[in-house]
């Protein structure tokens, strides 16, 4: 098949890695720093990174908070439902943020506003104050939309997987690594001679101060696109102001694996896509993620201490993985909206969360075997949709693409009336039209020609 | 000498498993008589009030208490302290068993005679409290007990108050850095929009 039309300086000289005709990178180089494409994935990595790090910085330090708050049972369940049910919102609020004022902005504003919650938790007092920092240091969670939006805006249909699923599996890393970092900071400080008491408050002062610098760096170092900021290229002309009122996303799960494992699956999905295009990937997603299912329903009956972590880290790769995988398809649903595309997507998973915890894990209902079982019986159920999703340019799990021959750009286009067209707010879908042809996998049939034949322009 | 090998290997897996699965609370003895310096309902404050403790055989008690080594004098939760808190939880097992966290004293045992004065230290929880004391006898495993409430652990119980925790100049920080925080959005937002403009008018 003929590869997508690539600009005609592919290795532009204004970039450090090769670039399409929308100046994404097509090339995902961890290595590298070079501003925008690199920097803005160490960019944003690391400040998902500390907002994971500041939300679960309180569960290894539970020992002590509950005994300083006097806790019980039931305020700790509930302060930890509130950390990620906050997020449920405010992933919402983000989708369209990243649309409206560009990811660089939007992450660096929430995570400003959300720090004072974590500077506020050294002064907590009760159960009640205890479960209002966590539940507003949880909106932080947000900045999981912008780090895929912005690693969507700055990485081609290629590597788009892999950007986000590296991005997201080390942002996610962040809740693994602060059950290390936090009784190590406690310790230190109760050695250098605080009260048990008050050296867990005062340890809260360094998520804290990670998350202030991340936005600083994420707002002086971060740019939103390839070709410079939203504000700058609104008023240029080159970007246009979209209006929208909803979008959410959602995504917490948590444990080291998430190194390898998330990003394992956005590189699948790329690899996938390379041989068998979108349907490919929503094969692997739906194999993968059921499979996650059946290592949960596993995990409910094994009897051993050993067998069950073993089974526990399956689950949690494939479970893993399948995040990644699923934003390897995400940023091909919408162009236009892909701020509330994946603000939804995120969201739902977050909804999930909390009803898995509602319905199965409260109370003494379920035993909490029987409550994983369960669960992934659920994870397998709500895969199913996965069956249904069609894309009339490249088809689904058990169609091809549609027999009337509808392309990449009729279905990009089809985001935008006549007017919007006139004024020439359609540009930017139609280069990632051209450049997501690589969607269809290695097909021995030519590429049909675009229905109304509007040619390819070039900015 | 295979079956004696045979008797030795099961009498020492038999006293493993023993001191694995620990002694139970039920079975012990209430042979000690055990008393606190708070009245009933008293509130001691932590890190400043002190708490005096004595501890005696009971001699009306009809066994002996030559088995007895030592002497542990612990603070134990109350019930109401211990609900819908399971990292509390009363349970037969002593080697399980969470109602007693804190060491007052740990001693020699002698039959009468003893007392002890403790400093409540800075980190104690805030909570309903008894005392209890436990004698060990030579393999360090309990063999009786004595406390000051009754057995349902209703009567003669004190409470602590704790120390929050927080200073001034925590309190003090946490605002400052806050406000900074939100300070320094709002000049981005500034910095931002003159940017803007500038790049508008070239």
């Amino acid at each position: 098949m003929e590869e997508p039309h690539t600009a005609n300086n592919s290795d532009h000289p204004k970039f450090a890695l090769p670039v399409d005709s929308e100046h994404k990178a097509t090339e995902f180089r961890v290595y590298s720093v070079a501003a925008p494409h690199m920097r803005a994935f160490h960019l944003s990595w690391i400040s998902f990174f500390s907002c994971f790090v500041s939300t679960f910085a309180a569960p290894p330090l539970l020992p002590i908070i509950r005994d300083n708050l006097n806790l019980t049972s039931t305020d700790i369940g509930n302060a930890g439902i509130a950390a990620v049910s906050g997020a449920v919102f405010a992933r919402i609020a983000m989708g369209t943020a990243c649309d409206l004022f560009g990811p660089r902005l939007a992450s660096a504003s929430l995570i400003l506003i959300t720090t004072p919650a974590v500077y506020c938790s050294a002064i907590a007092n009760s159960s009640i104050s205890f479960l209002l920092v966590r539940f507003f240091t949880g909106f932080s969670l947000a900045t999981f939309v912008s780090t895929q939006f912005w690693m969507s805006s700055m990485f081609s249909a290629k590597v788009v997987g892999t950007a986000n699923g590296v991005a997201g599996g080390w942002g996610n890393l962040g809740g693994g690594a602060t059950q290390l970092i936090m009784p190590l900071v406690f310790s230190l400080i109760r050695d250098i001679g605080a009260v048990r008491f008050t050296a867990w408050r005062i340890a809260f002062f360094i998520p804290a101060l990670f998350q202030t610098l991340s936005a600083y760096a994420v707002f002086f170092l971060g740019q939103d696109m390839p070709d410079g900021n939203f504000s700058q290229l609104q008023k240029s002309g080159d970007k246009h102001k979209d209006k929208f009122t909803q979008a959410g996303i959602i995504a917490a799960s948590f444990g080291l694996a998430n190194i390898f494992s998330r990003p394992g699956g956005g590189i699948i999905s790329d690899i996938v896509a390379k041989r068998f295009g979108m349907r490919g990937r929503i094969w692997t997603l739906w194999t993968v993620q059921t499979l996650g299912g059946v290592f949960c329903i596993l995990l409910g009956r094994v009897g051993s201490l050993s067998v069950s972590i073993v089974v526990l880290l399956v689950f949690s790769l494939f479970v893993q993985a399948a995040c990644g995988l699923t934003f390897g398809i995400v940023p091909f649903v919408s162009q236009r909206s892909l701020g509330i595309i994946s603000g939804m997507t995120g969201g739902g998973g977050n909804v999930g969360a909390v009803l898995t915890q509602v319905i199965f894990f409260r109370g003494s209902r379920y035993s909490t075997e029987t409550g994983i079982t369960l669960m992934g019986i659920m994870i397998i159920c709500c895969t199913l949709p996965m069956l249904l999703i069609y894309f009339p340019q490249w088809g689904g799990m058990f169609c091809g693409p549609s027999s009337k021959g509808t392309t990449e750009e009729d279905y990009y286009m089809s985001e935008w009336n006549s007017t919007e067209k006139e004024k020439g707010f359609h540009q930017s879908s139609l280069k990632f039209s051209d450049n997501s042809k690589s969607e269809r996998g290695r097909r021995v049939d030519s590429a049909p020609t675009p229905s109304n034949g509007t040619p390819l322009s070039h900015a | 000498m295979a079956a004696h090998r045979f008797m030795v290997a099961s009498l020492l897996l038999c006293c493993f498993l023993h001191s694995c699965y620990g002694v139970t609370f039920s079975s012990l003895q209430r042979t000690l008589v055990v008393t606190a310096s708070p009245t009933p309902g008293q509130v001691v404050k932590a890190g400043e009030d002190q708490i005096t403790v004595t501890w005696s055989f009971n001699q009306t008690f009809p066994g002996t208490d030559s088995a007895y080594k030592t002497i542990k004098v612990m603070l134990c939760y109350a019930p109401i302290s211990q609900v819908d808190r399971a990292w509390r939880n009363t349970v037969d097992n002593l080697a399980k068993d969470k109602t007693c966290q804190f060491q007052i004293v740990a001693k020699p045992y002698s039959p009468s005679n003893n007392s002890f004065t403790w400093t409540i230290e800075k980190d104690i929880p805030q909570a309903t409290y008894f005392v209890r004391s436990y004698a060990y006898n030579s393999d360090s495993s309990e063999a009786a007990y004595g406390q000051t409430t009754d057995a349902h652990k209703t009567t003669n119980l004190f409470e602590v108050q704790a120390i929050t925790g927080r200073h001034v100049s925590l309190d003090i920080a946490s605002v400052c850095f806050s406000a900074f925080s939100v300070l320094s959005l709002f000049v981005f937002f500034l910095v931002e929009k003159r940017k803007t403009k500038m790049s508008q008018q070239k």
